[in-house]
């Protein structure tokens, strides 16, 4: 299909990129795809997931096709459908589909968002029989050994009623991330935003205080990627404590009191 | 109007008390004394208070004419409000000094130049000192005199007035806030004298004192001065000069928009002229500490004990210093002063400055080190296998009596190794940053509430003792258990404090300020035979009404035609081919979507449970809920059931029957029989409580349903007019929050007043008791369908 073999080269990451491990997750995530297991990705938001999938799907030259899930997403969108091309019914790859063809890494990002009855169509996927059936057509694709299935989802915030089915968590090889500790957290941070070694040291003390809060007034605590944030606009001139405040406060609450306690620390610190 | 005509509006606004004719004529006369407009206006506003409190009406005539000169006509109905409100809070003594001093109580408030109270700055307040201390120190806030702290809970003034803007004392209140939080985090408590013993005997063999055992550390250390009182504000202010150090380099910004204030208060500071030496060296201190850069000048050159002061607090400054240091340049500080001319006078404390309370502190820590162990080793002790287990061939029959043991692990809690030798203990040791534990050789994770507390005990007492684990292990040995001996981890049931609600006053146009309590409270379940007399009588009915919410219960289906969908729409593209072929443009909706109703109703059932409804009314509704209640589980809303009673204002009650996350099963059912007649109908506190608690539901559709067999109606005066008006405006606080209320009354008479409290539509009349458990499911099918 050389649609597909087109799109596909889209997907391949051609420069390496920024991560700094936290631990011995870049170990294991190698072990698991030598051993062909799929990847369950656990943590809050923005500490740094997707960005380990990316580096990952760089290491081992595969492409990395990501799908975003939300609660409308159907079996149909992940593994094809058809559509009506000048009075034609043409049957169209969806992201899985195509992952699974060309050998590429499937990441689905926040797989709790999407709906039970959908994550379902990955579980012949992430066992050991590695295939998929597209009913549709009729067909049985077999996984090729370079296929990797990642998940990942954030157990913090979201409802019990979206709670990973026990059926789904078994199947997968879990890797928990958190923030990184704070010596690792300021490098990420000089090196994303490219701020100097203290304003780096003082935005880290600041996402520790919002993350004192989490469950006290907060949902949760700022993570790195709103540290780049606020670091990048410092970086572009925007005064410290305005960056803080679009970057960091704002985003994290529209509390009003919430707010003033969070730009209080604000102006504490810078 | 003249004063006769006036006497006689008051007599007939009092009535059916009567005043004094003098007092009346007085008032009278200082109501005609107003200008002819205002007259009628005060009148109202008179009228409005005479209900709430008699003593109130007459302060309030009484200050009207000094208040006038100050206040605009138009600011008159809400000086009423303030003072009613002073009145409600602080009673008639606060109402009067509010009335007295117009122009500094309401029109300061008004131009937003009054102090700032605790209370308004708290909310900004707490999440930071939260986010400031972490989970390590767990800090709570309360108003006291001056700012202090025990460890445990920082103390702030009552309200700073400091400044003319409210953003400059909210400043004050987080500098203060964040000094108590160095004191804290720094240790200036944890300061024992072992380190320092030298400093203590050096102090001691000077002044030829002996330290007090007695005391906490810090005041036994004061007193070994000859003066304490300036050993101890020497040490408070070189302290002071650490903990500001160690804030500007941990949060220049504040410090930095403090810098601001600084002169500020030094420009406030009285002047002290008349002062001794040593005073006067303390007092440039003090003004030094707050940016004072000009020290003496030509004709008065500072003296050289202030210079030799400042070399002394200088390196207090450096990153790394401890409570120790400043103890020993305090010491030293006070030979300097000491040596001066006196006699020493204390000079007003600094607004910056923060207090010591050492013995508070030492209480604080003793208990929560107390508490901290306790758990500590019980929690360890869980996690250890348990020596007694069958394999160590120990049998029940061999361990001491109960009593004993208690004894036994007693002593090992204080003599690790010495006690309990029979018993075969694990080996236990705590791993390197307190991750881990090895149980005989065997390494174990320390779960994470575990590890906070060992790194809370830790940072108070340097590590965790060895004898709490000695103690954790000699417990996972014997069946001990340390809350039968221990008084203080024994649980003290707190009945759930009641909450406050406001109540409207019509007359007034305004709030009475927390007027109600609302006391939930829980009915308790009865056994007997009501549910399955109701199943049986209506068997019928329950079978129908199953089959009907069946009906209605969200499902699945395609929609066809959609621009977007799962799969292909046959016929639509059939039908789009076809208009091809006839040359017309096809449509494009030619797929099928999957939709999920999602019925995202809540609910909640108010039943009034007052005295009226005794006998046939309270059956009917009882067997209604029932039905209710059975209909829903079929159709998988959520809802609630809340029954209502109460007497007089202070006693409103909430009865608990199911909340809105909880499953219906047989404890419910048995609530539902268990409702019973009680008191009166206080309409308003329950209906405030319910639309709190259904604000905090994500439902799209919210609802109240209330069951009632009359008029709102209290003990009290919250009766009639009054009454009904109260309740129509919690009707509308939850109306304009989104709220759906509905009334299903029994009340014949109800159309006179229903339709004014719940609007035109919002209510039904049910004419005979006995058809309500019939109607009420239908009701609600056509509320919510």
């Amino acid at each position: 299909m050389e649609y597909a073999e087109q799109k596909i080269e889209e997907h391949r990451i051609t420069s390496q990129p920024f991560y700094l491990p936290q631990g011995d997750e870049v170990v294991i995530a190698r072990a698991a795809y030598r051993n062909r297991l799929p990847l369950l990705l656990k943590g809050p938001t923005g500490c740094g997931k997707s960005r380990f999938m990316q580096y990952l799907a760089w290491e081992l030259a595969r492409p990395l096709i990501t799908v975003s899930c939300h609660d409308d997403l159907s079996t149909g969108d992940l593994v094809g459908r058809f559509l009506i091309k000048g009075g034609e019914a043409v049957w169209v790859d969806g992201p899985l589909t195509l992952a699974v063809k060309a050998g590429a890494i499937c990441y689905l990002d926040e797989v709790v968002e999407a709906r039970k009855d959908t994550t379902v169509v990955i579980h012949p996927l992430a066992d050991d029989r590695r295939e998929l059936p597209i009913e549709k057509l009729g067909e049985l694709l077999l996984a090729p050994p370079e296929f990797m299935l990642a998940v990942s989802y954030n157990p913090g915030y979201q409802s019990v009623l979206k709670d990973l089915k026990q059926s789904t968590r078994q199947r997968f090889v879990a890797l928990e991330f958190r923030y990184p500790a704070a010596a690792v957290e300021e490098e990420i941070v000089q090196t994303e935003a490219g701020v100097d070694r203290e304003l780096a040291h003082t935005l880290v003390k600041l996402a520790a205080m919002t993350r004192n809060l989490k469950d006290a007034g907060l949902t949760e605590g700022a993570s790195t990627r709103l540290l780049i944030h606020a670091g990048r606009l410092m970086t572009d001139g925007i005064p410290p404590r305005q960056a803080c405040q679009v970057a960091i406060t704002e985003p994290l609450t529209d509390d009003h009191e919430m707010l003033a306690a969070l730009d209080e620390m604000v102006r504490s610190l810078f | 109007m003249d004063a006769d005509a006036i006497s006689e509006r008051l007599r007939r606004i009092t009535a059916p008390d009567v005043l004094n004719e003098w007092e009346l004529e007085e008032q009278a006369a200082t109501v005609a004394a107003l200008p002819e407009p205002l007259q009628d206006e005060v009148l109202r506003h008179y009228q409005a208070i005479w209900p709430v409190s008699h003593g109130l009406a007459a302060l309030f005539l009484h200050h009207l004419p000094q208040a006038l000169t100050c206040l605009a006509p138009e600011q008159l109905g809400d000086w009423t409000k303030a003072a009613l409100a002073a009145y409600e809070q602080h009673g008639l003594r606060g109402a009067d000094l509010f009335l007295a001093e117009t122009e500094k109580n309401f029109l300061c408030r008004l131009r937003g130049e009054s102090a700032l109270p605790f209370a308004a700055a708290l909310p900004r307040l707490r999440p930071y000192v939260h986010a400031l201390a972490g989970p390590l120190h767990d800090l709570d806030l309360a108003p006291a005199t001056s700012a202090a702290t025990d460890t445990a809970t920082l103390f702030l003034p009552r309200e700073i007035g400091l400044f003319k803007e409210e953003r400059q004392n909210f400043l004050l209140y987080k500098l203060l806030a964040s000094l108590l939080w160095a004191q804290v985090a720094s240790g200036t408590y944890r300061w024992a004298p072992a380190p320092t013993a030298d400093l203590i005997q050096e102090v001691a063999a000077r002044y030829g004192s002996r330290p007090d055992e007695g005391l906490p550390a810090l005041i036994a250390y004061f007193r070994l001065f000859p003066q304490p009182a300036l050993a101890e504000e020497l040490f408070v202010l070189t302290e002071t000069v650490r903990l500001l150090a160690l804030l500007q380099r941990e949060l220049p910004g504040l410090m930095r928009d403090a810098a601001a204030l600084f002169p500020l208060l030094l420009a406030q500071r009285p002047p002290f002229p008349e002062a001794s030496d040593q005073a006067s060296v303390m007092e440039q201190l003090k003004r030094h500490l707050i940016g004072e850069t000009k020290v003496g000048d030509a004709n008065n050159p500072a003296p050289p004990a202030l210079a030799a002061a400042g070399e002394l607090l200088l390196p207090l400054a450096r990153a790394g210093t401890t409570p120790a240091d400043t103890a020993h340049a305090a010491a030293r500080l006070y030979e300097i002063i000491a040596a001066l001319p006196g006699p020493y006078q204390a000079t007003p404390p600094l607004p910056c400055a923060i207090s010591f309370r050492p013995a508070e502190a030492l209480a604080v820590r003793t208990r929560r080190q107390h508490e901290e162990k306790t758990r500590f080793i019980t929690a360890l002790a869980a996690l250890l296998p348990s020596a007694a287990s069958p394999e160590t061939g120990e049998t029940g029959e061999d361990r001491p009596p109960p009593a004993a043991r208690h004894q036994e692990a007693d002593t090992a809690l204080l003599l690790p190794g010495l006690a309990e030798t029979e018993i075969p203990r694990p080996t236990v040791l705590l791993g390197q940053g307190l991750e881990t534990v090895t149980i005989d050789n065997q390494s174990l994770a320390l779960p994470p509430e575990l590890q906070r507390l060992g790194q809370r005990i830790a940072a108070d007492l340097g590590q965790v003792p060895p004898e709490y684990v000695a103690a954790a292990a000699g417990l996972a040995g014997s069946s001990y258990h340390p809350h039968a001996s221990s008084p203080i981890t024994e649980e003290i049931v707190i009945p759930p404090t009641p909450l406050t609600y406001d109540e409207w006053d019509f007359r007034r146009n305004g709030f009475r300020k927390d007027w109600c309590l609302l006391h939930e409270k829980e009915i308790l379940p009865t056994k007997g035979t009501f549910i399955e007399t109701v199943s049986r009588k209506h068997r019928g009915l329950l079978l129908r009404l199953r089959r009907q919410f069946e009906m209605m219960r969200p499902g699945e289906r395609f929609v066809r035609r959609q621009r977007d969908g799962n799969d292909l729409d046959l016929d639509a593209i059939i039908e789009a081919l076809a208009d091809t072929q006839a040359g017309q443009a096809p449509s494009d909706r030619l797929f099928v979507r999957l939709r999920r109703d999602q019925r995202q109703i809540a609910v909640v059932f108010l039943v009034d449970m007052s005295s009226s409804t005794e006998g046939w009314v309270s059956t009917a509704i009882k067997e209604s809920l029932f039905l209710m209640c059975e209909s829903l589980a079929v159709l998988g809303d959520t809802y609630a059931v809340y029954g209502f009673s109460g007497m007089r204002r202070l006693r409103s009650e909430l009865y608990h029957v199911k909340h809105l996350d909880e499953p219906y099963n047989d404890l419910v059912k048995a609530k539902i029989a268990a409702i019973a007649p009680q008191e009166y109908t206080r309409m308003g506190p329950p209906l405030r409580h319910i639309t709190r608690l259904l604000t905090a539901s994500d439902a799209k559709a919210r609802l109240i349903v209330t069951l009632s067999d009359g008029k709102p109606e209290d003990y009290d005066d919250y009766k009639g007019e009054y009454a009904i008006e109260d309740t129509r405006h919690a009707l509308i606080e939850a109306k304009n929050l989104g709220i759906h209320p509905f009334c299903i009354t029994i009340d014949q008479q109800a159309h006179d007043y229903i339709a004014h409290m719940y609007g035109e539509v919002n209510y039904i009349v049910i004419d005979d008791v006995r058809s309500l458990p019939n109607r009420m499911p239908e009701i609600y099918r056509t509320l919510t369908g």
